[in-house]
């Protein structure tokens, strides 16, 4: 299938750099533009468009090093920086707006209760999206 | 917690509206070429280099084809020099100076016969009793001065700057000549097995020096593996050749020496005297030079950096004694002679006696001239560095300071090739020539890093000062001796130059001090609560060559910076002023600001001449209104730079002489020709005050 733009949400965990690297690997053969994205999330307590300094510093960094494993990867890759009350809804949005085909989405894996958890934001991508959504766990620390 | 601040200048918040109520999101976007760092400072990214022309992409992809692509400041630091890869780089011009050092002092004794050459073996050991000597004093320079700096730190100090600065001084014409001896002994090393590179040494050379500028240019100091190979592919060679020249020699199996192209007769030209016997020892002497490199470098080696760089010191000391008594001793038994030409090293006639021309004399030859060549890398990394510090301390231009794209001092790396070209170039790439200006510098630093020392244990009395004192005390006789030796021995030959400059360049950091020393005094704000100085609107004199929609802009911009501006016309003829006049009255006049008057003068020029008359008006009008002058130029910039050519460019040459004009402000308004919106006739357009200007005429 070929895919002219993947969306690639990021949120600092170690599953990022494979994500990367993964949509790297799907891109080449269409030539896919890839964008990833880092939400942040505002609390209801303040304005939407505050200037949140920590938060910020920590979405360019983590946005600027998933940028270098594109590069690492052979790939390019855009970013995108956003700030929204829920980071699911705001990558949907995100996705129907700039005509995404794919989402490509990273679990870390972490377990609740014994089970794998999905986290809520996967979840809602899932289901919500507009357009396909891959999601990439990773995989059991040994 | 949060901590929040105002929105910052270059970034965007666009809020969007979300698929559902409540789902806005807010799109922070950044432009492309700088990035948020840490506590709400950009970062320029590698897209505020791009360059946006086609010519400027041309030479900017040029440039990162010779010089690679630019490197942050954070790239800095990451590598660190482990005790291997540290004797490999930082002794390599120690360890080479052993290819050459017995040669020197041959060729000297040479001059007084063939019997006169059994000296070289006693010569040598003085040599290696001062290197000895040298070396247990650098392990004192590397204890107390792990920062690095070697003798100018030390002299700097111990002993205060002026020391600090002849000591600077007298490393820099060293770092020089260690480039310039060190490619030309590499080019006759080359030289002995490829006879055809002797006829253009200097050429050859000159391609070499140029190939390091290049590639320290673009940071290989940093590979540390490929100039830590070479060193240790000497050692290998020369110890083997050394091992088997021994144990033949031991043996009994002494084998006859090859003769060079033009060996020395065998006859005296000069009498064996104590003066000539001493010229010798100045002359091998050279064998010492970058003992200093390991003290210097020390902050690039792995912790605990003090001793590591004092291990590797020793090891350089004992290497390089061990090749250098060793060539010496085998020189002597076999009775190999120097060629007469420097068309033969010493090094490639010995080693032909031993093993003959085959596959063992090419590695030998080969890497002695690798070695050789990236022994002169110690200067290019020494003399950047020192220059850079002096910089810093306000000895030398600011710019020896500043880092390129790729992390190199590139003016220190620029202005050493140079220099080195030039002295290769007038000696005629000669080793032997070049030697008598050689040493002179390294013995002087050593002389006074020595003499700071013995002050240091002296005033302080730390524990084991004694014994130190004792050490550093021999050290600054020793070298003290060697450097008077040096200088008298050789002073006839060329050390004279040496002698002269050094003073002279002493002279010239002092004089640079001064001069920024009296800048910082005039500029310096010392008290930050001083208030903004005020500033009253200035009288601003805007020369008008034509009445076109460039010197409009520049008038409407002259006056909605002051109510005072005055219009300058210059015209070759009555005629010509009179018809000036009347477009001005008709065309511009008073219209440019409805509230603010500008005057015009007009200036007759029967001789046609345009920057002086200019040039005495504004002297004139300055006297008459004190206080600063802005002078406001509308410069007309074409699209294409061949377009240059066919504009009189009169903005840059009044710019050019305004430059040093005292109290004067020159404000530059370009225009830029769009043809797109320049070349439609239009009834009116706003000027950049906002005021309603007439448009109408040809764009010039």
């Amino acid at each position: 299938m070929a895919y002219k733009l993947i969306l690639v949400p990021l949120a600092g965990s170690a599953v990022d750099p494979d994500v990367v690297r993964l949509a790297v690997t799907i891109a080449k053969p269409s030539k896919a533009q890839i964008v990833g994205v880092h939400v942040i999330e505002v609390r209801w307590n303040m304005a939407l468009d505050a200037v949140l300094e920590a938060e910020l510093d920590k979405g360019e960094t983590l946005l600027a090093a998933a940028a270098a494993v594109a590069q690492q990867a052979g790939g390019h890759m855009d970013t995108e920086l956003l700030q929204a009350r829920e980071a699911s809804a705001a990558i949907i949005d995100t996705a129907r707006e700039r005509g995404a085909d794919l989402v490509l989405m990273g679990m870390p894996y972490r377990k609740r209760l014994g089970r794998v958890s999905v986290g809520r934001t996967v979840e809602e991508v899932y289901l919500g999206a507009p357009c396909a959504v891959l999601a990439y766990r990773q995989e059991e620390p040994g | 917690m949060s901590d929040e601040r105002d929105e910052p200048t270059l970034e965007q918040r666009i809020e969007r509206p979300g698929r559902r109520i409540g789902d806005r999101y807010v799109r922070i976007v950044r432009p492309p070429e700088f990035r948020r760092g840490r506590g709400g400072t950009y970062v320029a990214t590698p897209e505020a280099l791009a360059p946006r022309t086609g010519s400027g992409r041309f030479y900017d992809s040029l440039r990162r084809l010779v010089f690679g692509r630019p490197l942050t400041s954070e790239s800095e630091g990451a590598e660190r020099l482990s005790k291997k890869t540290g004797l490999g780089v930082l002794a390599s011009d120690n360890i080479s100076s052993s290819a050459y050092a017995t040669e020197e002092a041959m060729r000297i004794l040479a001059l007084a016969g063939a019997s006169a050459l059994a000296l070289t073996m006693p010569v040598a050991i003085a040599i290696a009793v001062v290197l000895a000597v040298v070396v247990l004093s650098q392990t004192q320079v590397i204890r107390t001065y792990p920062g690095g700096g070697g003798s100018y730190a030390v002299a700097k100090g111990e002993l205060g700057m002026a020391a600090g600065v002849v000591v600077a001084s007298a490393l820099l014409l060293d770092y020089v000549l260690t480039v310039a001896v060190s490619i030309a002994a590499g080019v006759a090393a080359i030289g002995s097995f490829v006879p055809a590179v002797y006829d253009d040494r200097v050429v050859w050379g000159l391609a070499l020096i140029a190939l390091l500028a290049v590639g320290n240019l673009r940071g290989i100091r940093e590979a540390g593996i490929i100039f830590s190979a070479p060193t240790y592919v000497y050692l290998v060679a020369m110890a083997g050749m050394l091992a088997y020249g021994i144990a033949r020699v031991v043996l009994g199996d002494v084998p006859a020496a090859a003769a060079p192209p033009t060996p020395f007769s065998g006859g005296a030209t000069e009498a064996l005297t104590v003066f000539l016997i001493l010229r010798a020892f100045a002359s091998g002497s050279v064998a010492l030079t970058g003992a200093e490199a390991v003290a210097n470098g020390t902050p690039s080696l792995k912790p605990p950096e003090a001793r590591n760089g004092v291990i590797t010191v020793l090891l350089m000391g004992t290497f390089f004694g061990t090749i250098f008594l060793g060539i010496t001793f085998l020189a002597t038994r076999i009775g190999a002679l120097p060629d007469v030409h420097e068309a033969e090293t010493l090094n490639s006639v010995l080693t032909r006696s031993l093993v003959g021309v085959g596959p063992y004399y090419y590695l030998v030859q080969v890497s002695t001239a690798v070695l050789l060549i990236l022994a002169a890398n110690t200067g290019f990394t020494g003399f950047p560095r020192l220059a850079s510090v002096l910089a810093d301390d306000r000895f030398m231009p600011r710019q020896f300071a500043f880092r390129g794209e790729r992390l190199a001092f590139s003016t220190g790396i620029v202005a050493l090739a140079v220099v080195a070209a030039v002295v290769l170039v007038a000696f005629g790439g000669s080793v032997t020539a070049l030697i008598p200006l050689y040493t002179i510098g390294v013995f002087l630093a050593f002389t006074l890093a020595q003499s700071g020392l013995l002050r240091r244990w002296y005033r302080r009395r730390e524990r084991g000062w004694q014994a130190r004192m004792v050490l550093n005390g021999v050290g600054a006789t020793a070298t003290g001796v060697t450097l008077v030796v040096v200088a008298t021995t050789k002073f006839t030959h060329g050390a004279w130059i040496v002698l002269l400059v050094l003073p002279l360049l002493v002279l010239l950091l002092f004089s640079i001090n001064k001069h920024y020393r009296s800048v910082a005094d005039a500029l310096t704000v010392e008290d930050l609560d001083e208030e903004l100085p005020r500033s009253e609107p200035p009288l601003v004199v805007v020369p008008v060559a034509r009445l076109d929609r460039a010197a409009l802009r520049a008038l409407a911009f002259a006056s909605s910076m002051s109510p005072d501006v005055r219009a300058v016309h210059i015209a070759t003829s009555e005629a010509s002023a009179a018809e000036f006049r009347l477009r001005w009255d008709r065309w511009l006049g008073k219209r440019v600001a409805a509230d603010r008057e500008i005057r015009l003068d007009l200036i007759q020029s029967p001789f046609r001449a345009l920057l002086q008359p200019l040039l005495r008006y504004i002297d004139r009008i300055s006297e008459q209104e004190p206080g600063p002058v802005t002078v406001l130029l509308a410069e007309y910039v074409p699209r294409r730079w061949w377009e240059f050519i066919l504009h009189s460019q009169t903005a840059l040459r009044l710019k050019a002489a305004l430059l040093f004009r005292p109290d004067t402000v020159v404000i530059d308004v370009p225009y830029h020709f769009r043809s797109d919106l320049d070349v439609r006739p239009r009834r009116s357009a706003t000027a950049g005050n906002g005021a309603k200007v007439p448009r109408g005429g040809p764009p010039t």
